[in-house]
């Protein structure tokens, strides 16, 4: 074995080992094992570095395959990694564009704002004005933040995959994780990983985005700097702000908090559900607030994308969420795919109605749609149905939408504004807009005629 | 869709309608019959209301349609929305040549080093 394949053998073998130790040998509840073993996973993740991390990260998006406890204790991965040496930066920058940092960019600085597992982004200004794809133009002497991949990352996340690979054929033998398909998972974590170290994917995203929320003022979406972007360099509009992980109490009066928290709950569910392109990795640390009250989205990684006939049942399910009604959440989620075994119906409509009511019905405190997701899970779990992938993306997006709004302003009901959402949608279902969106002009004529008669 | 237009469309769905559908007017009864606040009770009012709404809206077109003053439907608001669409695009073009331009250049400089 390579040292690197003793080393991470090590760091897994010591924190099964804890695993045990938390999960009380085997004692603990089914729900208190897993979530014991899923936080050693985390740390173990942390403590392997790069590959890994990224690995969780995208674990923690896929409730279809991991357990609950381990998507919802793997979404706190602290993705922040020692800084490259400057040097090395520097010499990628050249590589890239062929001429020095300072030469392309005023005021480079050498201390990293941030440095996380695939890039390290720098502050510089701009050296000459440029009219971005998207939005009002940039003047000479604009701060930017340019973001770089770090060198040798995507040759240590690749060695470490093979390793995986090598390690997998070996799982199976031993009946472990006979549910998952981590080959097929291992092979999607590659795809993704291709397509974010390249950065201009980063970069065409967010100008799409942009696009798609032009007509909202609150919303703020770094410019991106095409003359100074390639594959490995993504140069965008520095922002100025707090990222909603470090927002203080002082912060927070400074802006219209409440204001904003249910504005960024809209502005994601109107992605989910009206835009059909959504962040499938949004995290509180992946959002700033600004000091002029926006709210401005870094990170446009993992996309997730919602077809026309499952939005209809997602505002559906939605709906029964947040207004607490079991019987409508099993019939739409059955439409989204969920296998509900007819025998089983009765029993899981009771467990889904007990769940809501302890976790969305507490009379007089604020709803806890994370409580519920978790238990919906694990509910899924012990009667053994399979989650669609849609539908997983769905549960741990209504949860993002309630860390994300309580980052804001914490004591906000993520339930209560999701009201006007979720039932505005449910009236478009039932007077199917899409029929009438085509046939509008037809039905014009048709309404034309029957004034006229 | 903006709020508008969505009840736009149901407006003249609705006036398409009319006779066809009890379960329609039902909601528009127990919804004009709503005081404020009712809506919010829950998905099945929201439907109410909404659709008493969407009944007054309808009572508002059928008189600008009688009134003559309409333009032909949507289509001065389509055309905006696919021209700021293909602006965007072109610009997006755009943006991916000076990307590629600032590759090419690289490229271009190692070449020249190695001539050296
Ligand atoms: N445009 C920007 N303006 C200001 N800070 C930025 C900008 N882009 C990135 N950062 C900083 O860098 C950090 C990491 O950037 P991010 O795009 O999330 O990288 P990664 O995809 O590697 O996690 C952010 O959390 C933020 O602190």
């Amino acid at each position: 074995m390579s040292a690197r394949g003793r080393h991470i053998a090590t760091v897994a073998g010591k924190r099964f080992l804890f695993g045990l130790w938390y999960a009380r040998f085997g004692l603990a509840s089914a729900s208190a094992r897993r979530a014991a073993f899923a936080r050693q996973t985390r740390f173990a993740c942390e403590e392997l570095g790069p590959a890994f991390i990224k690995l969780g990260q995208l674990a923690s998006v896929r409730p279809d395959i991991f357990s609950a406890e381990a998507v919802f204790e793997l979404e706190r991965l602290q993705d922040s990694v020692p800084p490259v040496p400057i040097e090395r930066i520097r010499r990628a920058i050249h590589g890239e564009f062929g001429q020095d940092a300072d030469a392309l960019f005023d005021e480079f600085e050498d201390v990293p704002v941030a440095s996380a597992s695939i890039a390290q982004v720098h502050r510089a200004r701009l050296k000459a004005a440029y009219r971005p794809v998207f939005g009002a133009p940039m003047a000479a002497g604009t701060a930017i933040a340019i973001k770089v991949v770090r060198p040798g990352a995507t040759d240590d996340i690749r060695s470490d995959i093979e390793l995986a690979h090598r390690w997998l054929r070996w799982i199976p033998r031993f009946g472990l994780l006979a549910r998952i398909d981590l080959e097929a998972f291992l092979g999607e974590f590659e795809v993704t990983l291709r397509s974010e170290t390249d950065l201009r994917n980063e970069g065409r995203v967010a100008e799409r985005f942009a696009f798609d929320v032009r007509d909202d003022e609150l919303v703020l979406v770094p410019r991106v700097v095409w003359t100074r972007t390639t594959r490995r360099v993504l140069t965008m509009e520095f922002v100025e702000g707090w990222r909603l992980t470090e927002l203080t109490d002082a912060e927070r009066d400074g802006v219209d908090a409440r204001a904003l928290a249910i504005h960024g709950a809209d502005v994601f569910m109107r992605q989910v559900l009206v835009l059909g392109r959504y962040h499938a990795d949004l995290h509180p640390a992946n959002l700033f607030v600004t000091p002029d009250s926006r709210i401005c989205y870094l990170d446009f990684g993992i996309v997730g994308i919602t077809l026309p006939a499952q939005r209809i049942a997602i505002a559906q399910v939605l709906a029964a969420t947040v207004y607490g009604d079991a019987d409508r959440a099993v019939r739409y989620s059955r439409e989204l795919g969920l296998e509900i075994p007819t025998s089983q119906e009765a029993a899981v409509r009771d467990r889904v109605a007990a769940l809501m009511n302890r976790t969305l019905r507490r009379p007089g405190q604020r709803a806890d749609v994370r409580g519920f997701a978790i238990g919906f899970l694990s509910m899924l779990a012990d009667f053994k149905i399979a989650v669609p992938v849609g539908y997983g993306l769905l549960i741990k997006a209504l949860v993002t939408v309630e860390g994300v709004a309580q980052a804001i302003y914490p004591d906000i009901d993520i339930t209560q504004t999701a009201r006007p959402f979720a039932t505005r949608l449910i009236a478009q279902e039932m007077l199917r807009p899409g029929r009438i969106n085509a046939k509008a002009p037809e039905m014009l004529r048709a309404a034309m005629r029957v004034l006229s008669e | 869709m903006d709020n508008d237009h969505f009840m736009r469309f149901m407006a003249s769905w609705a006036l398409v309608h009319e006779t066809a559908d009890e379960g329609w007017k039902a909601a528009v009864e127990r919804g004009s019959a709503q005081i404020e606040g009712d809506m919010a009770v829950g998905p099945e009012a929201f439907v109410d209301g909404l659709s008493a709404m969407i009944a007054e809206e309808k009572e508002r077109l059928k008189a600008s349609l009688a009134s003559d003053q309409v333009e032909p439907s949507g289509s001065r608001a389509d055309v905006a929305g696919h021209l700021d669409l293909l602006t965007f695009e072109v610009s997006e073009l755009r943006g991916r040549l000076e990307s590629m331009q600032a590759s090419l250049d690289a490229l271009l400089d190692q070449s020249d080093d190695s001539g050296k």
